[in-house]
């Protein structure tokens, strides 16, 4: 979108001199979006190019690859043919060839839910009074049957590592609206039960400034080391200011002027995280019912509650992404429910259910849903028929997955797309993870294909090099 | 196309080998003819032209097109070659031995087109040239098919990869430049140099940054700048070489390869306190240049190179660094040592070969020449190896050293203890002449000498009394007289004793004990028995707790005390029973205990003791006659009121228990050792003799014994070229130095390979960026080498030392490309915007240890201690590199300035810009003290009330090794004078030497 961003930064800190952007932030409105660009910081708000539908994502990421026939895709045809070999199914589509058994139906109860009659599993009995909210989309799918290079695929467009992720394309897109606190941040499973396969390449900024890359906070201890100031803030202040000048002499006669000025900000990022950040984590705070409705301090949610609840408090305060991770590394520590798929998706949506939930009422009841998008997903789908163990359970499948998304500009139960009768593949409307990039850029505000970052000599694009398609049927 | 298969095409392959990647496997190289790469190339034009369209036309309908009849599908040229139900039908580059042509000219049945008029003779021919040209395809016939083939084989074109080669002899290419690396870059350049050099206060920062990971101090500049007689540059690069600093930095570059950790990961993590000298082994063997066929071999096979060469056994930690379950089921035990094993062959192949060996595990190689097959026939060559902990003795000279400094101490303390007993003696003799009579009643406790039933007990001297059993009925009893009479109350001490579980003091699990009920008896004078009652119990401190009511107490390992007033005072002489139940059933007993009676009111735990016999003589006021045997109780006693002796004995006590051992857990990777064990069900061992080829990877499928043996790719000699019988009686296997000898093979094994793949990190981490970028993957997924003649060149520049690694980087740092200034040229960036050139130079962030180290040397902190245990603690002033690394407690600097995972080998660092760094930098504890340090440091170099002007210099001397500018000077006067003027009197200068700390330039290698 904006890839003289850096030379017109260089030549104003030319003309500027010694003027760092820092004391022009002082002078400006805070709503001046493109004039806090011009001053050269790059996580200045920045107007986007079309009309934004949404500010901020809260995006819960149910890691390891959710079933869709057992949670929002309801299939009766496979409910009826539990048992059978399902014809044309490709034995290599999972991660188990050899394992891949006969159809199986969903051991979860189904019904209808809300004005829109949407169709839910019983996993989601909080979720499921919130269907009005959503909007489904039934036939995503995606490059790879294996968790990280569906992970980077979904979280930066491709299935190879290292390049920028969403949450750091938006946050380069539209800049933070939390001067004080990290633009894009990543919350992890606090249970020991590890880190997204491929781990930080998950929020990693690629060929981006690394200003755009996520702030994972530490699932126990103090989320975010060393946030103690030890000096006395005027002090600090004056080391900053004075920081700031030394780290500006001959910076534009610097090669790698943009890295060096990435560090620069990050010092300023640093001091107000200060105080910044243990305001926005202190969900103490939160009056007792609104607790009570994430679940915090229960047994069976309490962990993800507070998750959910620190991300509406961070969106509260302008931070731009958030993304959540439901579930840990792979197996059993995830969706990834390879065996015992009653035991597993239980287990992970008893987590997930009541605090998600929470967090659409609270985002509503706030006036804060329509600004801030919530996305439910994971990387990939599950094959309809079993994974053969002595608790079934299903394997990896790319053809098909369902993602919901609330909020944000996008309207309240409605179902896009549609996979075959048994929930197999995507057969109509099918949206690639491009697509689903592009669409959640636009409702950002974003253009996917002039959202772009020179890098090897090609203007780089989350959703790549082929075209990708906004689905605007799903805008209110 | 997949996203893989599509990245795969973007890369940069070598072109002419592109189109015939699918050459059959079946076909031996005697089969392929000399002018076969000609030949495919007119069959892909005949394909092109007119094959495809009769294919399409003729036979595809019923072989891979709507029908694959006969098994036949020719959609692709994989199954053309395979053939169908009856074989194969094509033999490319043999038309006469197509059986194919034969159906086509109606020759042999089934006729082809079935049911169809023959094809035309010209058509016919058509097909048999083609065949001939070895039937190339383009493109599959059907849209979206790939091209699949059979990746079991190896065929010579695998063998043709790049990286595969031997070295040859790479001639250096003409030019004007000096040094021959300049001359390859330019040769690649059309001729194009390098950037200016840059100025030599840049030099020296950058060379010494790179090869210490330490700022060059003041004086070094100084004797580099001043040094201008030719060489100075080679004579600095010998002196930053010489320096241990040097091992510290470059062993931590392999330390990320080597995936090196010291906890065992998973579940429990547990501390591997042996791994450190893997790390200790690198250090040193960067610092004495060992040679890299040493370096290669020590890693994988020290045992069975330098049998009884104990040191060099951490080498082969390497192989036995990674994770590893340890909370495993039976059932999980054969996969779980099946992963064990294919961490040592990934961790090897991506270490060495800079391939990605562990691919084929499950399948075969998707993109390398390395077939399922393969994997498991190198993975076999571990089959024995196992992680062992063994105690060694990895320095017997100095721990024989320290033992005899130990012996001599000991005796002296032993001496002098003698000596104070010979003084006392007398004393003793006076007071028992003099002043016995009138010594005044008897105070503390008297140890009771009767020994308790069960079990068999053995008297310790300090009265104490020990058994090596518990006893089974759970009770112990004591019976007997007392020499001594009127006892106010009892004691019971339980103590540690060597004989006991750990050493610990009673028979429970880790040396604990439980008494539960203490009673105490005195028989009356009709032979019945009276219960003495107890009252105001009280308990020792050393970790012992009274039970609840106050009748029995537990303690640790260490020992403890209980004791219990009489209710009432018990007069006069007599015998006495105590017993006690103990926890457990007996197996909580205390090991080694000693009973004593309380003489006088007064019950302190620790007051004085002695024998019962000395109480009694004590309390009669008489001098032992001939038959109190034990004048040694009485001497003890004696003794042990004297405070010198008391002081000189326990001196001898201590160095008593202080003998140097000199042994040390080192872990290690060999057959040689019990392995470490966890908490396995069923204790079952967790070594196989036998490595079998496993379908899919799974251990359930078990596919026939696999043999050791090596990549086929890259292997030019029959295997027995390796083979290496291990003495007899050998502990070890001797696969393991097979392994390394065909790894370092240049001729016929991968020795040119691992000779690149070392070479290449080498120059990553001196050029910011391998010749190939991939450096732990110079396979068809790796990234291309920008420069693939100077990386050979290189490398056989490499094995002529014999792989000298310091060589090799004087040679790199000779070059005019490393000592480029860093120079901001727009039009260099536009035409090579990704500096595949290496024709400029780009500053890079140090990393995470440099950044550390850095702050401490300036601030004048670094403790240069060498080698030795990890330190826990950011804090320590400790360099980076002795850091521990506990894998579920990664250190926040580390890992937020970039420092890997340690969970496999990993060739490359990110370098990300990030907030935590900077808080870091802000507010850790670590950059607070340097900064204080720092100026404390600046105020002894320059004096208290030098003026400002001189402080701000030495800062700059010290942190960035150059003179302050003037503005700067400025802006740091400023900043002093206003916090001065902030906080009324403090100076304000370790906030500025904190700002220095943070600053760009300082964490930046030039």
């Amino acid at each position: 979108m904006n890839p003289t961003f850096f030379s017109r930064r260089e030549a104003l800190m030319r003309a500027g001199g010694g003027l760092g952007w820092l004391a022009c932030a002082a002078l400006l409105d805070k709503t001046g979006w493109n004039a806090m660009a011009a001053s050269g910081n790059p996580l200045a708000p920045k107007r986007p190019p079309l009309q934004p539908r949404a500010k901020s994502v809260i995006w819960i990421f149910a890691n390891g690859g959710p079933s869709q026939v057992d949670t929002w895709d309801y299939k009766p045809e496979l409910q009826k043919r539990d048992g059978q070999t399902l014809e044309g199914f490709d034995p290599k589509t999972g991660f188990f060839p050899g394992s891949a058994g006969a159809l199986m139906k969903s051991p979860f109860e189904w019904a209808q839910h809300g004005a829109s009659g949407t169709w839910g599993s019983d996993l989601f009995p909080h979720l499921n009074r919130h269907v009005d909210k959503m909007a489904f989309v039934h036939s995503c799918w995606t490059g790879s049957n294996n968790h990280s290079p569906a992970l980077f695929m979904m979280n930066t467009g491709i299935t190879r590592m290292g390049s920028p992720c969403v949450g750091s394309w938006v946050t380069y897109g539209l800049g933070s609206e939390a001067e004080s606190l990290p633009s894009f941040v990543v919350m992890s499973d606090p249970l020991n039960r590890g880190l997204p396969k491929g781990n930080a390449l998950n929020w990693g900024a690629g060929f981006l400034p690394s200003v755009y890359q996520g702030t994972w906070l530490k699932p126990s201890g103090e989320p975010i080391e060393n946030l103690k100031p030890e000096i006395a803030g005027n002090t600090q202040r004056a080391q900053l200011d004075l920081l700031g000048r030394l780290n500006r002499r001959g910076l534009a006669e610097s090669p790698i002027e943009s890295e060096l000025s990435a560090r620069i900000e990050s010092f300023e990022l640093a001091y107000r995280m200060q105080t910044a950040a243990p305001e926005a984590f202190a969900i103490h705070e939160e009056p007792e019912h609104i607790k009570t409705a994430y679940g915090i301090g229960t047994q069976h949610c309490g962990h993800f509650a507070a998750q959910c609840l620190m991300a509406r408090r961070m969106v509260e305060r302008g931070v731009r992404f958030v993304q959540i991770y439901s579930g840990g590394m792979e197996n059993q520590q995830s969706w990834d429910c390879h065996s015992d798929l009653v035991g597993n998706h239980r287990g992970f949506a008893l987590e997930a259910d009541q605090p998600v939930a929470a967090l659409l009422a609270d985002l509503e009841q706030r006036g804060m849903l329509k600004d801030t998008l919530v996305v439910w997903a994971g990387e990939f789908g599950r094959t309809p028929v079993a994974q053969k163990a002595a608790k079934p359970g299903r394997d990896h499948n790319p053809h098909a997955f369902t993602a919901w998304m609330a909020g944000g500009g996008v309207k309240g139960g409605v179902h896009y797309g549609e996979t075959d009768e048994v929930g197999y593949k995507a057969v109509r409307d099918k949206v690639h993870v491009r697509d689903f990039h592009a669409t959640l850029l636009a409702l950002l505000g974003l253009d996917h294909e002039k959202l772009s970052f020179r890098f090897q000599g090609l203007d780089q694009r989350l959703t790549g090099v082929e075209s990708a398609r906004v689905i605007t049927d799903l805008f209110a | 196309m997949s996203e893989s298969r599509l990245s795969r095409l973007l890369r940069p392959v070598v072109p002419s080998l592109f189109w015939f990647i699918s050459l059959p496997g079946a076909l031996s190289a005697a089969d392929l003819p000399d002018d076969h790469a000609a030949r495919m190339k007119a069959g892909l034009g005949a394909f092109d032209a007119e094959i495809r369209a009769v294919l399409n036309d003729h036979c595809l309908k019923c072989h891979g097109g709507a029908k694959t009849k006969g098994e036949f599908d020719l959609a692709v040229r994989e199954g053309l070659l395979k053939g169908g139900a009856d074989g194969p039908s094509v033999v490319p580059f043999h038309p006469e031995k197509s059986r194919l042509l034969k159906m086509l000219r109606h020759e042999e049945e089934p006729y082809m087109p079935e049911n169809k008029p023959r094809l035309p003779d010209s058509v016919i021919e058509k097909i048999a040239a083609w065949i001939g040209n070895g039937a190339p395809y383009s493109a599959p016939l059907v849209a979206g098919r790939k091209e699949e083939r059979d990746r079991s084989k190896v065929t010579d074109e695998d063998r043709s990869w790049w990286a595969f080669q031997p070295l040859g002899a790479p001639a250096v290419p003409p030019g004007t430049a000096a040094h021959p690396v300049d001359r390859f870059l330019a040769a690649k350049a059309a001729g194009k140099g390098p950037a200016p050099e840059a100025d030599r206060r840049t030099l020296v920062r950058r060379a010494t940054l790179d090869l210490t990971g330490l700022p060059p101090t003041p004086e070094e500049v100084t004797e580099f700048l001043e040094d201008q007689k030719p060489g100075a540059w080679e004579r600095l690069i010998d002196r930053l070489l010489a320096r241990p600093a040097y091992g510290e930095r470059w062993a931590r570059h392999w330390m990320d390869v080597a995936r090196y950790g010291e906890s065992s990961g998973f579940e429990q993590d547990y501390d591997r306190t042996g791994s450190y000298h893997y790390r200790d082994f690198l250090i040193d063997a960067f610092n004495r240049d060992l040679p890299f066929p040493e370096f290669v071999r020590l890693q994988l096979a020290a045992d069975e190179y330098r049998p009884g060469d104990v040191r060099s056994l951490a080498a082969t930690a390497f192989l036995t660094l990674g994770v590893f379950p340890t909370q495993i089921t039976v059932n999980e035990l054969e996969r779980v040592r099946y992963e064990d094993m294919d961490d040592m062959l990934s961790t090897t192949g991506s270490a060495f070969l800079g391939l990605t060996v562990g691919c084929a595990r499950c399948h075969d190689h998707k993109f390398d020449p390395i077939p399922s097959r393969d994997y498991y026939r190198m993975l076999a060559t571990f089959t024995g190896t196992v992680r062992s902990e063994p105690e060694l003795d990895l320095n017997p000279e100095e721990t024989a050293r320290k033992k005899a400094e130990w012996r001599g101490k000991l005796d002296a303390a032993t001496t002098s203890v003698r000596q104070r007993e010979a003084e006392l003696r007398r004393t003793l003799e006076q007071f028992l002449e003099r002043d016995l009579p009138s010594f005044p009643a008897v105070e503390g406790w008297a140890v009771w000498g009767a020994a308790p039933q069960p079990g068999t007990w053995e008297r310790r001297e300090d009265g104490s009394l020990s058994s090596k059993a518990a006893p089974a009925s759970g009770k112990l009893q004591w019976e007997g007289a007392l020499a001594c009479e009127n006892v106010h109350g009892f004691r019971v001490e339980a103590m540690s004793d060597r004989d006991l579980p750990g050493g610990g003091a009673g028979h429970a699990k880790n040396g604990t004990f439980e008494v539960r009920t203490v009673r105490v008896e005195r028989e009356n004078p009709d032979g019945s028995w009276t219960a003495v009652n107890l009252a105001n119990a009280i308990a020792g401190s050393s970790g012992a707790d009274l039970l609840p009511e106050g009748k029995g107490w537990k303690g640790t390992a260490k020992g403890g005390v209980a004791a219990w007033k009489f209710e009432q005072a018990q007069l006069g002489s007599g015998h006495w029973r105590v017993q006690m139940e103990v926890g457990q059933g007996g197996k909580a007993a205390p090991g080694r205990i000693r009973l004593a009676f309380l003489l006088g009111a007064d019950s302190k735990l620790d007051a004085e003791w002695m024998d019962e016999r000395v109480a009694a003589l004590l309390q009669q006021k008489q001098r032992p006659g001939t038959a109190f045997e034990a004048q040694q109780h009485l001497e003890g006693w004696w003794f042990r009121r004297d405070p010198e002796y008391r002081k000189r004995d326990a001196a001898r006590v201590s160095l008593a228990g202080a003998e140097p051992k000199g042994l040390t857990k080192v872990l290690v990777g060999s057959e040689s050792f019990p392995a470490v064990r966890y908490h396995t069900a069923g204790g079952a061992v967790e070594t196989y003799k036998e490595t079998f080829f496993l379908k899919r990877g799974n251990v359930g499928l078990k596919d026939g014994v696999a043999t050791p043996g090596f990549l086929q790719a890259l292997s030019r000699a029959p295997e027995t070229r390796w083979n290496w019988n291990p003495p007899a009686g050998a502990t070890y296997a001797g696969k393991r130095r097979q392994l390394a000898e065909w790894i370092l093979d240049a001729e016929s094994g991968a020795g040119a390979l691992s000779a690149r793949v070392f070479v290449n990190r080498l120059w990553q981490h001196h050029f910011g960026r391998g010749i190939v970028s991939s450096p732990n993957d110079f396979g068809k997924s790796g990234v291309a080498p920008t420069h693939p003649e100077l990386l050979d060149w290189l490398a056989s520049e490499f094995l002529k030392t014999g792989g000298g690694i310091k060589a090799m980087h004087r040679l790199l740092m000779t070059s005019a490309a490393y000592r480029q200034a860093c120079i901001k040229d727009p039009e260099a960036i536009a035409a090579d915007p990704d500096n595949q050139y290496f024709l400029r130079r780009v500053p890079r962030r140090l990393e995470a240890e440099a950044v550390r180290d850095s702050v401490l040397a300036v601030s004048g902190r670094l403790d240069p201690t060498l080698y030795g245990p990890p330190v826990s603690a950011e804090e320590t002033p400790r360099r980076s590199v002795y850091l521990r690394v506990k894998r579920s407690k990664l250190l926040n600097t580390m890992v937020s300035f970039d420092q890997p995972e340690p969970l496999v080998s990993q060739g490359i660092r990110p370098t990300t810009t990030v907030t935590p760094q900077a808080l870091m930098l802000l507010n850790s504890r670590l950059v607070r003290d340097s900064a204080t340090a720092f100026a404390s440091r600046i105020r002894k170099l320059t004096g208290d009330n030098a003026p400002i002007a001189a402080q701000v210099a030495a800062g700059y001397r010290l942190a960035l090794g150059r003179e302050p500018e003037p503005d700067e000077r400025q802006m740091a006067v400023e900043f002093l004078s206003a916090e001065s003027a902030r906080s009324g009197g403090k100076t304000g200068l370790a906030e500025w030497c904190q700002v220095l700390l943070e600053l760009n330039e300082f964490a930046y290698l030039p």
